[in-house]
């Protein structure tokens, strides 16, 4: 509904005002603190008409050739209309009154007084009124009901109340406004409104917003509020349709609402920004006429009553283009960004100076319409205003193109798709808009960079949070610093480009051993910094040509290369840059955002290329960074927070939610920084808006994660929760220490421990909930030692079942332990190599296995085949997440690798001895070392199958078992002796005895099942695995 | 007890700091304190806040009571109130007092929060004077000392109990000074 903003015109002088139209709607007619009722043919009326009636007006009202006046001589007096002869007075007061209004059929006014009373006047017997008393202050304004059956009213006592005309009671009353003596202190006029032909609603202004109550029940209904609207609405007035209203405010901001819709539907603002104190629509619902407290008179043309669906879309794109446009100074603070789920709220009506921001679609359809208006074909709307309109489009310079949109809008082509969403504008992660006079630029894990821009001083600050790294430094910001990054090395600065100036990058390298501690770069003309940032011995900054520039950081220039989309973000950790950037055009309110991660280090690659980043819906980016321990991490303006996930393919889990922590709706969290070790988000709270205010200095808090997994209100949950936030938390050991840093082992294995911890006690309660299967399903993330602790408690809680399989988990887990030592079998040898690959990025790390759940290696060798190609992409799947069929298990558990695959089971069924039965023995043999004798049945074993050939497997035992006996007890205390003594050299022998070329196949396969038996260290096994793969 | 002592035993109150250096968690007698992390809120004892503060190691960030609003609700209270009405903290004065010498810097509105304490505190004083007015005109046994803080008890004490041994004094020395005079009468 684009319409056209007539300039103003003097009418009367400095002080309140009202207006009206005539039932026809070919005057205006206004009044003044001069005491004037005057009545304008048109704006354009050069010479009004003139009626004195007082020495001052304060409200007028119209109908039926009567009009009726409230002026300061404390009398509501009746005046024929247009001929202004006076025809007597209808009421009086002790003071004077303050608002008069007209009912329906004007057969009856309504005055409010500041003597605190309302009377209801006949208009043909002035004798027969009715007197509403109750209100404790000055009444600001009357409203009728359009049946005529009720009488709202305004009081400075803050009430508003509904009466019963007949019975002259209240109705209800609601405490509503601000209390004030008098209404010329009262804050807002809270010219009420009821609405027209249905009387279903009476609107309120209510500070900022206004409050619909509805006819009967008198619930509040609905509330328009606006973002934009900052200062209280004076004044609201119904379209004659009863389907828009007008809001006119303080600031001079005047709304129209789609009130079925609660849209906002248009905008305007007052020329000069006064007070807007009387509203009113023409009949024909097409013109609104509007008072100021200046005493001036204003128009808008054009309205359309008939409003399009596509109408109100195009608008709400146009709203998107002022989203991220920080041109607008006088914005509040948080205007510029959407509010989550309202997108109505969002709908931001362009000001004149905004039209070249349409977007192409609007502005072509709009001048086509222009086109045709000139081969005459207007539209009954515009011609019912009059043929001396007309002629005002004429003197207009600007009519041609803007025209009413009642004729515009049937012309549309009208597009109901998806609308497109204007490109969130490019930021630097942790700094306050720009247009702030007192910002922060940065404010990151080292320091804070504030930038002044005010009369007196335009500097920038930048404070350390250790002030051992530097001291603070206060610079003068002569070239208009927009963009600051902070790092333990250097300021970096950037500016963009003036007609004058080309865009410039300045550094400030503090911790330069030479004198020379800055340097600074010229862009190229014509090319601006978008977004910069600092790692470790370099800078880069991201320019509008959309290229990506390198320097080192004493301001040598390297690498260049080119963006796939303008950027919107950057952030610097070490040797790795994270970059986003618009990969394309989002629709209905959502941003196509990719994401590159780059690490400059020994063996410079592109981690994550070109991804889409995953956003909340309709939200835009609002932080970008690491954690203090190197994981990139981001943040939408919905607040959820995610952190990368390098374990599972370099996916985005969402870690925090920070609105979950805000108390009030309006209330932020501007994040700071992130740490995974231990879990703090750090972020300062913001009450009322999405950034802090540099004074006074707002305090850090800070905010625990929370995976959003479901039902975390049970135990069950909880624990799930903890588990993997801290399997996800700590990812980035396995990171750092595959990049060469060091890590904090201790802090590691704690961390694996409280994992461990947690997947027991999921097993318990599993336990305790005669849930067998998920015991087992959890205790295949566990380590071996805990599955051992698992088999202990599934057999004290009498779960034989449970513990069988159980036992026979731990012995997987055990081939597998040893999987990586063999290396016999090249095609055995490949696939182990996978499942341990997948084990490291599975975040273990190379150095340290023993947290990491192992039991999935079953499966990584059996299907390693087909998942290898991921592997080799360095993005295996987490071990644990995989799911898999316990069937597999117990058949086959590695399927070719073994040649004496049955006699091997064999042997293991006899070493495990029926398992329901001997649990406890089971146990024992299943983490005991190995003992004397079968260390003594290794070495004799070749010897018994020479002496009995034939024998069964089972058999060979019992003989040895036989033999062993015989020897005599110092030898078997030797064998026990060596068994103890024995661990540390046990590969150094097994190799000796591969060497030997020795494949007997069952030798082979006792060897193993015999090693299953003692878990070995798992740093030790890892660090032969590295040795024989050499 | 003087008050100096007083002040000795507000400064184990806690207050957050915000330090500007790194340092691991430090092992003391009365407790753990720390880590220390630049820019984040830590607790520490006052005492050792305002030492690091002298040495430009941390910033100050002042108690949540010691705001001006929630000062001045607490001042219109205490006028209101017949009786003593409950402090913010057990030690307001001497944490004003300490803070707002050595740190004022670090807590906006310094001036204002320094005057409406003063007011408080002068509200109670005078509450204070008067009831033991009361108590010695009414000459009552006991009295309640409800909500009132250890400096303020201080400040009465001595004066009072002084006095009132005094008062004991004229009184037991009047009783046999007047039965002598009134011996001395026969």
């Amino acid at each position: 509904m684009p319409c056209e903003r007539k300039p103003m015109r003097y009418g009367h002088s400095e002080g309140q005002t009202d207006v009206c139209f005539d039932d026809t709607g070919n005057f205006i007619v206004t009044c003044g603190s001069d005491g004037d009722v005057r009545i304008w043919e048109s704006l354009d009326d050069d010479d009004p008409k003139s009626i004195s009636v007082g020495e001052k007006a304060y409200s007028c009202a119209l109908k039926n050739g009567k009009l009726v006046t409230a002026a300061a001589n404390n009398t509501v007096q009746m005046h024929t209309f247009p001929e202004g002869e006076p025809d007597g007075i209808l009421t009086r007061f002790t003071t004077n009154a303050t608002h008069v209004a007209y009912n329906s059929s004007g057969s009856r006014v309504a005055a409010g007084s500041s003597d605190f009373m309302v009377k209801v006047v006949e208009v043909s017997d002035s004798s027969q009124q009715k007197t509403l008393r109750g209100h404790n202050a000055p009444v600001l304004s009357v409203t009728f009901d359009p049946k005529d059956e009720f009488l709202a009213s305004a009081s400075c006592d803050g009430s508003v109340v509904v009466w019963k005309i007949e019975e002259q009671t209240q109705v209800i009353s609601w405490p509503l406004l601000q209390k004030s003596n008098d209404v010329t202190n009262s804050k807002s006029l809270c010219r009420l409104a009821w609405q027209p032909r249905v009387a279903k609603l009476l609107a309120v202004p209510v500070e900022t917003t206004v409050q619909l109550y509805q006819r009967d029940s008198w619930a509040l209904v609905s509330t328009l509020s606006d973002d934009l609207g900052t200062q209280p609405i004076n004044v609201v007035a119904w379209s004659p349709c009863g389907k828009f209203l007008a809001t006119g405010s303080i600031g001079g901001l005047l709304t129209v609402w789609d009130v079925e819709g609660k849209l906002c539907v248009d905008r305007q603002k007052h020329e000069k920004g006064y007070t807007v104190c009387g509203l009113a629509w023409h009949p024909s619902g097409t013109q609104i006429a509007y008072t100021d407290t200046e005493g001036c008179l204003g128009l808008l043309d054009g309205l359309s009553s008939s409003s399009s669906s596509s109408t109100m879309a195009i608008k709400s794109t146009k709203s998107y283009d002022d989203l991220f446009d920080d041109n607008d100074d006088d914005r509040p603070m948080d205007e510029g960004v959407s509010e989550s789920g309202s997108p109505a709220k969002n709908l931001v009506a362009l000001d004149d100076e905004d039209d070249d921001d349409l977007v192409p679609a609007t502005g072509r359809a709009r001048n086509r319409s222009a086109f045709l208006d000139d081969e005459n074909s207007l539209d009954p709307g515009s011609l019912k205003l009059g043929l001396d309109k007309l002629g005002n489009y004429e003197d207009d310079a600007g009519s041609a193109i803007v025209l009413p949109a009642a004729s515009a809008a049937p012309l549309h082509p009208v597009y109901e798709g998806p609308m497109p969403t204007p490109h969130q504008k490019a930021f630097q992660p942790g700094s306050t808009p720009a247009h702030l006079m007192h910002r922060f630029m940065m404010w990151n894990s080292v320091g804070i960079v504030r930038g002044y821009n005010d009369e007196r001083d335009n500097a920038v600050d930048v404070e350390f949070h250790d002030t051992a790294i530097h001291h603070a430094m206060h610079l003068t910001n002569s070239l208009g610093h927009t963009l600051a990054d902070l790092s333990h090395e250097a300021v970096l600065l950037a500016c963009p480009s003036t007609d004058e100036l080309a865009s410039k990058l300045q550094c400030l390298h503090f911790s330069s051993w030479d004198t020379n501690k800055e340097w600074m770069v010229d862009l190229p003309k014509g090319e601006d910094v978008r977004a910069v940032c600092l790692g470790q011995g370099w800078a880069a900054a991201a320019t509008s040509a959309l290229m990506l520039r390198l320097f080192s950081i004493g301001g040598v220039q390297r690498e260049l290369f080119s963006l796939p989309g303008p950027v919107v973000c950057m952030a610097g950790y070490g040797e790795q840059l994270l970059i986003v950037y618009h990969r394309g055009t989002g629709f209905d309110g959502d941003q196509a955002l990719g994401v590159q991660l780059l690490l400059f280090g020994r063996n410079r690659q592109q981690v994550i290329q070109g991804e889409p980043l995953p956003i909340s819906r309709r939200s835009h980016l609002s932080w970008l960074g690491f954690t203090a321990e190197g994981t990139p991490c981001f943040i939408d303006s919905e607040g959820v927070v995610r952190l990368l996930n390098r374990s599972l393919g370099n996916t985005w889990t969402p870690v925090c939610n920070t609105r979950d922590h805000c108390k009030g709706k309006s209330d932020h969290y501007w994040v700071v920084g992130v740490h995974e070790n231990p879990q703090q988000l750090r972020c300062i709270p913001c009450k009322g808006s999405r950034y802090p205010p540099t004074l006074p200095r707002p305090a850090v808090a800070v905010l625990p994660f929370k995976l959003p997994l479901c039902q975390t209100t049970t135990e069950k949950g909880q624990m799930e929760e903890q588990y993997w936030r801290s399997v996800l938390l700590q990812n980035h050991f396995g990171f750092l220490s595959s990049s060469g840093y060091e890590i904090d082992e201790e802090a590691q294995s704690r961390a694996q421990k409280e994992q461990q911890e947690l997947l027991m006690k999921m097993f318990a309660l599993s336990c305790k909930l005669e849930r067998e299967f998920r015991c087992v399903e959890l205790a295949e993330l566990m380590t071996q030692n805990v599955v051992t602790l698992a088999i202990r408690y599934a057999s004290r809680s009498r779960r034989m079942a449970l513990a069988q399989r159980l036992s026979e988990l731990a012995l997987e887990k055990a081939n597998q332990l040893q999987g990586p030592e063999e290396e016999e079998e090249p095609l055995q040898y490949t696939r182990r190599n996978t499942g341990f690959c997948s084990q490291v990025s599975g975040g273990t790390g190379r150095s340290s296995a023993g947290g990491q759940p192992r039991a999935t290696n079953v499966l990584d060798s059996m299907t390693s085949s087909s998942r290898k190609p991921t592997v080799l992409l360095g993005s295996s799947v987490s071990a644990g997440k995989l799911s898999k069929t316990p069937v597999l298990k117990p058949l086959a558990p590695r399927p070719k690798s073994k040649v004496p695959h049955p006699d091997r089971k064999q042997i293991l069924s006899c070493y495990y001895i029926p398992v329901a039965l001997w649990v406890k023995y089971h146990v024992f043999v299943c983490v005991r070392p190995k003992t004397g004798f079968q260390l003594w049945l290794e070495e004799n074993r070749k010897s018994i199958l020479a002496d009995n050939p034939d024998l069964e497997e089972t058999d060979v035992i019992k003989e040895a078992m036989g033999r062993f006996r015989n020897l005599s007890a110092g030898d078997r205390l030797s064998w026990t002796e060596r068994a103890k003594g024995d661990e540390g050299d046990l590969k150094k022998r097994k190799r000796a005895e591969e060497s030997q070329g020795d494949d007997n196949g069952q030798n082979h396969s006792d060897e193993n099942s015999a090693k299953k038996k003692k878990p070995l260290d798992t740093s030790a096994k890892l660090s032969a695995f590295a040795f024989s793969k050499n | 007890m003087d008050p100096s002592e007083v002040e000795f035993l507000a400064e184990k109150e806690v207050v957050k700091i915000i330090p500007n250096f790194s340092l691991d968690k430090i092992y003391l007698i009365g407790g753990d304190l720390g880590p220390f992390n630049p820019g984040m809120p830590v607790e520490v004892p006052v005492w050792l806040a305002l030492n690091l503060k002298q040495r430009q190691k941390c910033r100050i960030v002042q108690p949540e009571w010691m705001d001006v609003d929630k000062l001045e609700e607490i001042r219109d209270l205490e006028r209101k109130e017949e009786t003593f009405t409950p402090v913010p903290s057990p030690y307001y004065m001497e944490l004003t007092k300490l803070l707002l010498n050595h740190a004022s810097d670090n807590i906006p509105k310094a001036d204002e929060i320094r005057t409406l304490v003063k007011d408080i505190w002068d509200t109670r004083i005078a509450k204070l004077r008067l009831s033991a007015d009361s108590f010695i005109s009414q000459q009552e046994a006991h009295a309640k000392l409800d909500n009132l803080t250890l400096m303020e008890i201080n400040t009465t004490r001595s004066f009072l109990l002084n006095s009132l041994n005094c008062m004991y004094k004229l009184r037991s020395n009047l009783q046999p000074g007047s039965s002598r005079g009134k011996s001395q009468d026969y």
